[in-house]
């Protein structure tokens, strides 16, 4: 005799598999739409109707709520494309931990990438660009939403130079923060004389989302 | 869009349930043995020694040396952490669980990046493409390693590219190069040499071909033809 326990427990690891494909064919066609400079729609996986929406890159801070994310995906995904421009992130190494819930997900990926920046007057210089992606995955109505993203970089740099003798590209100009920034959170890209530290963490099994998973990536417990 | 009802298991007979159970649990752990290798990735690059960790090797198993895998995890490479960095992303997965949804043989391929400073020196930038083969068992409910190593194809000064540089592998006291070949670097990419197939990815049969979860033999396939 199959328990109602036994089957409500195979229904939700099932539920779960489909959960882990679907949310790895979003975050691809978000990295697609990325790469291809299409700002709205990249947009259109985000979760714009949740107030703590939030989208944090490098050392560029934190933009919270649905107006900053759009505002900051459109000026810089959205900025008219330079000839000769490129940047193409690629997702490797998951690392999904989908709650028992099946309402949100923590997800983990390394990002190589390459890129090319215009220069004036002169040829594209080609770079790396490689980072790490934590994503907090939110389902509404069946579909999964990108409800928190961080991206976190670990090199940039002039790719005939390479990561050592090249860190010109990791930390942001003495410029002013964009207005509708929050303070940074973490930022350790590599560097001669920097340490890794195992950020972003891989996520761990979880139940359900509570606000002591807010910034669950940042965690340097490894002992876990 | 995922449309199974729970009342949908009443249809299947007992037999039926527990067979899509133990498949479902097969696909499972596939994605768990793919979650366990990328939480090991982090923690390879970030390279504390000593440092207690989350446990992702099987050491209750009778087969590993644990006695040996402290020593070795206690025992330095480098005077400092500054500029080292080791980041292998892992791409092109193939992942065989057995029948019992126990044991998993894998290989996963990698591209990747390095800083190496020794002694404090400059850091030099690398150039690591290698796999990733290895074995997990379940212990304590939890896929765990028994056992897995990075197999280098180059490892390379970045500039010098691989056909020009292969560095070995950083131990102390250091490898000599005929020490280096006989070890990780024994499947390296070498000029003069015709590429050696190792390590085959596992077969869908590699179970019933090597039931034993500690037979590596199945890498080495191509080198007995």
């Amino acid at each position: 005799m199959i328990t109602e326990e036994r089957k409500a427990a195979l229904l939700n690891a099932m539920a779960k598999l489909e959960a882990y494909r679907q949310i790895q064919n979003e975050m691809g066609r978000a990295v697609s739409a990325f790469n291809f400079r299409q700002a709205d729609q990249l947009l259109s996986f985000f979760a714009l109707d949740k107030k703590d929406v939030s989208l944090e890159y490098a050392d560029e801070g934190v933009f919270r709520g649905p107006e900053a994310v759009k505002a900051i995906i459109q000026e810089t995904v959205g900025a008219e494309p330079k000839p000769g421009e490129m940047l193409d992130m690629q997702l490797t190494t998951p690392i999904i931990e989908i709650a028992d819930d099946l309402e949100t997900a923590k997800c983990v990926w390394w990002m190589p990438g390459a890129g090319a920046v215009p220069g004036e007057n002169e040829d594209p210089t080609a770079i790396w660009a490689w980072g790490e992606l934590a994503v907090t995955f939110i389902c509404e109505e069946g579909i999964w939403k990108i409800w928190k993203l961080h991206y976190f970089r670990y090199i940039k740099c002039d790719y005939k130079k390479g990561w050592v003798d090249d860190t010109s590209m990791i930390n942001r100009l003495n410029t002013p923060l964009h207005p509708m920034a929050d303070t940074t959170t973490y930022h350790n890209p590599y560097s001669p004389t920097s340490i890794r530290v195992g950020i972003p963490c891989p996520p761990k099994p979880y139940a359900a989302y509570t606000d002591a998973d807010k910034n669950w990536e940042l965690d340097e417990n490894k002992n876990w | 869009m995922f449309d199974v009802t729970i009342e949908d298991f009443d249809l299947l007979s007992d037999e039926e349930f527990e067979q899509l159970e133990l498949e479902v649990g097969r696909l499972t752990s596939c994605w768990m043995v793919s979650n366990m290798r990328g939480g090991s990735a982090i923690y390879w690059d970030d390279q504390r020694i000593g440092e207690k960790r989350h446990e992702y090797m099987a050491l209750k198993h009778p087969s590993v040396n644990v006695e040996a895998e402290m020593a070795f995890r206690n025992k330095p490479v480098v005077d400092s952490l500054e500029g080292n960095s080791l980041v292998h992303p892992l791409t092109t997965p193939v992942i065989v669980v057995d029948k019992t949804n126990t044991k998993c043989r894998s290989v996963w391929r990698s591209l990747g990046v390095e800083g190496l400073s020794k002694f404090r020196e400059k850091p030099m930038a690398i150039i690591s493409i290698g796999s990733v083969p290895g074995a997990n068992v379940v212990e304590d409910g939890e896929w765990k390693r028994l056992w897995g190593a990075w197999l280098r194809l180059t490892k390379n000064e970045y500039h010098a590219g691989w056909v020009e540089s292969m560095e070995p592998t950083n131990t102390r006291p250091p490898l000599t190069p005929e020490q280096d070949k006989a070890m990780l670097g024994k499947y390296a990419y070498q000029k003069d040499e015709i590429r050696k197939a190792v390590p085959e990815p596992p077969h869908d049969d590699t179970w019933e071909v090597w039931p034993d979860e500690t037979d590596q033999s199945f890498q080495f396939i191509h080198l007995e033809q």
